[in-house]
């Protein structure tokens, strides 16, 4: 794989075995990855080191998936970088939500690797 | 005064030729009375009662018994008038033992008990001029008889209408009171007064003149309680009405017209109508609804109530210048005192009314009073329930939550293990966890489904679907399935018109229509799913050649939790969610799902979806 199609990736979950798992995942299918699992974290990342696309957790410890995703679209520094929210939240209303505050995609844990590989590599393509 | 006038009542019986003996009539009246109970009327008056009722028929031969009555001469009279009224007394009796039961039989026995001493009477007095050759020295053994009688019918409305519950208030207690007053104080001024001032043989004669317009107060005190009486407007209480006013209007015109009456007189058909009516009342089957409790509710201050009270409070200053146009003396104490009387007891009954109609006000702002309480605790009872209803969305949320987050660590872990694995049997081992957490994740899902269904929500996105497009889609992640379980997947589609509804949730059914499917048909077995449009809908048909549903399951096959007794015999998986959820989702889009089933040979559900636009 070569250098430049080596993108940062921001995996965002307070359930460490998740975490791993995702993190896993998207190294395997070639991306660099930052680990953080609160919040807070997750936001110091985003503006520090502008990852391509993020892939948050919901219910996370100090701020909640939603937070960090209404923070970064009201950033302007950072409003164009991609979110993903991934969430075990999986009724309709939770989805709209998630949508409606500005994520670019919402995946239901369990989650396929396959899809959660696709959406993010469609997200950097677009 | 003329010695065949002072007995005014005895009078009417005069100078019978052929008299029987009243005992013989007695006996008579005792024995069919006895009869009655037992066996049924006499066959000829059954025979003809078939297609009549009974009073109809009993009023027809009366009155045409009554019109020969005037045709015939004095003596004859005589005895056809103690014969219609020893017919219309055992009338009374047969008619009252065959309609009511032993317990209500009281009342109608007084009134024949009454008629049977007027009837004595008759009878008593005839026997002294046919067996002596002359009236009866008053007062008399008929004096006797007519005297008790007159209170028997009194008592027997009393009865009457005691056994209704309209004698039971202190306002319907008044107005009698009130009724008797009036009565009582018209009576005394215009019929009983008058025989102060005459001069009879004895005091015990003058006594007995003036008990009848006496008694006559009670009757008019009974057909008045009548009137307004809480019973029920039945036939037999029209005739027995009638009878009742017949019956003082006889005695007060006989009171009136003593010196000019003679037999054969138009008073006597009042008296012999009289006698005739209340035979038939006693005979006509409605008998038993007179004791029935008219719905109103009373005492009422009924039209008619109202109009009986004016007449008796206007009773003392009628009384005062009737006398006086006919320059009669005038009755001033009497008039003064009942009119005083009558003044307080209507006061009391105006005053038990604007009581209650006080209570009624104060009761109603109670009532108001309780019912904004009522209305309060309603409004926080629900406002209780909303918050307990929004409290449950959140824990079903929350539990889903929680049970799929672990469940994503094992598939994402097994997932991966799978793909790295080479060693078949520990792929095949790892399958089985993966298969297993999918199964658990179904269940949670179909949890949450379920448990939003309760709250009776299911709201639906409406877009146009195609659903040959979903079918094929369900069929194709199904068929995988159907190849484990060696049962062949057929599909038979053709194009249909969209309907509308939400893919995921129609996709969700079919899932579970054809996964029952296969799951209820053993090996070699075959599922077809069809799909066809007629008129206005389109139907989606799952059908396989399986186990087959009982007929006494086929109806709680849709509710929640059920599990077949096959299902659990032989261990098919499953939660009993699947059909509960495929309904909920079909009606939820406007349409129907059936089952067909022949127990051992197959299974077929089919869904009915109304066509979008």
């Amino acid at each position: 794989m070569s250098q430049q199609s080596r993108r940062l990736i921001l995996c965002a979950d307070d359930d460490a075995d998740i975490l791993s798992l995702v993190s896993l995942r998207l190294e395997r299918a070639g991306f660099d990855v930052v680990r953080v699992s609160d919040g807070e974290a997750a936001l110091e990342v985003l503006r520090t080191q502008r990852p391509a696309v993020s892939v948050l957790d919901v219910m996370m410890p100090r701020r909640t998936g939603y937070e960090v995703l209404a923070a970064v679209r009201a950033d302007d520094s950072i409003r164009d970088l991609k979110v993903i929210l991934l969430s075990a939240r999986v009724q309709k209303s939770d989805i709209e939500l998630g949508l409606k505050a500005g994520a670019d995609a919402y995946l239901a844990k369990p989650f396929r690797s396959d899809e959660l590989v696709a959406t993010i590599e469609e997200l950097l393509s677009s | 005064m003329p010695e065949e006038h002072k007995a005014k009542f005895a009078k009417r019986q005069p100078h019978s030729r052929q008299g029987w003996p009243a005992v013989a009539c007695t006996r008579l009246v005792l024995t069919t009375l006895r009869m009655a109970d037992s066996v049924p009327l006499p066959t000829a008056l059954t025979r003809d009662a078939r297609n009549i009722p009974a009073s109809w028929l009993f009023l027809g031969l009366g009155g045409t018994a009554i019109a020969v009555y005037f045709f015939l001469q004095a003596n004859a009279q005589s005895v056809v008038y103690v014969v219609i009224g020893a017919v219309s007394v055992t009338a009374i009796f047969v008619g009252s033992t065959r309609n009511l039961s032993r317990r209500r039989r009281l009342p109608w026995y007084l009134f024949g008990f009454g008629l049977l001493g007027q009837v004595a009477g008759d009878l008593v007095f005839t026997f002294y001029e046919v067996a002596r050759g002359r009236e009866p020295s008053s007062p008399s053994l008929a004096d006797l008889f007519y005297l008790i009688s007159l209170p028997l019918l009194g008592a027997g409305v009393f009865f009457v209408l005691r056994r209704v519950g309209s004698m039971a208030s202190r306002d319907g207690i008044l107005d009698t009171v009130v009724v008797f007053s009036g009565a009582g104080l018209i009576q005394w001024v215009f019929f009983i007064d008058p025989l102060t001032h005459m001069a009879f043989d004895s005091r015990w004669v003058q006594i007995a003149q003036m008990a009848y317009p006496a008694a006559a107060v009670l009757l008019l005190v009974a057909v008045a309680q009548l009137l307004v009486g809480a019973t029920a407007r039945v036939l037999a209480y029209q005739l027995l009405l009638v009878s009742m006013v017949l019956w003082v209007a006889a005695v007060e015109a006989y009171s009136l017209d003593i010196d000019r009456y003679r037999r054969g007189s138009w008073i006597d058909g009042i008296g012999l109508a009289a006698y005739v009516v209340w035979g038939a009342a006693a005979l006509d089957p409605s008998v038993r609804g007179l004791i029935r409790r008219d719905r109103r509710g009373l005492p009422r201050l009924t039209r008619t109530r109202l109009a009986l009270l004016a007449a008796a409070l206007l009773a003392a200053p009628a009384v005062l210048v009737i006398e006086r146009m006919a320059h009669h003396h005038v009755h001033a104490y009497a008039a003064g005192i009942g009119g005083a009387i009558l003044g307080v007891l209507v006061l009391m009954r105006l005053a038990g009314l604007v009581n209650s109609v006080e209570r009624a006000r104060r009761s109603e702002r109670v009532f108001r009073h309780e019912a904004q309480q009522a209305q309060q605790l309603l409004a926080s009872q629900n406002e209780q329930l909303l918050e307990l209803d929004r409290l449950k969305d959140e824990f079903v949320s929350s539990i889903s939550h929680e049970l799929r987050t672990p469940l994503t660590s094992i598939s994402g872990y097994v997932e991966v293990l799978l793909e790295g694995e080479t060693d078949d049997e520990r792929r095949s081992h790892l399958s089985i966890v993966d298969r297993n957490a999918h199964r658990l994740l179904g269940l949670v899902s179909d949890l949450l489904f379920a448990a939003r269904l309760q709250d009776g929500r299911l709201e639906l996105d409406g877009e146009d679907v195609d659903l040959k497009r979903v079918v094929s889609h369900a069929v194709e992640s199904a068929r995988p399935r159907a190849e484990t379980g060696g049962v062949h997947l057929g599909t038979v589609l053709v194009d249909v018109p969209p309907v509308s509804g939400e893919p995921d949730r129609l996709a969700q059914l079919l899932d579970n229509l054809i996964s029952n499917a296969i799951k209820f048909t053993p090996p070699g077995g075959n599922v077809t799913v069809r799909l066809a449009a007629t008129d206005g809908t389109v139907s989606i048909e799952v059908s396989d050649t399986g186990i087959g549903v009982p007929e006494t399951e086929r109806e709680r096959l849709f509710e929640r939790f059920f599990r077949s007794q096959t299902a659990l015999e032989r261990q098919i998986q499953g939660t009993g969610l699947g059909l509960h959820i495929s309904k909920a989702i079909v009606e939820a889009h406007g349409g129907r799902i059936g089952v067909d089933s022949e127990e051992g040979s197959g299974t077929t559900f089919v869904v009915e979806l109304p066509v979008a636009g």
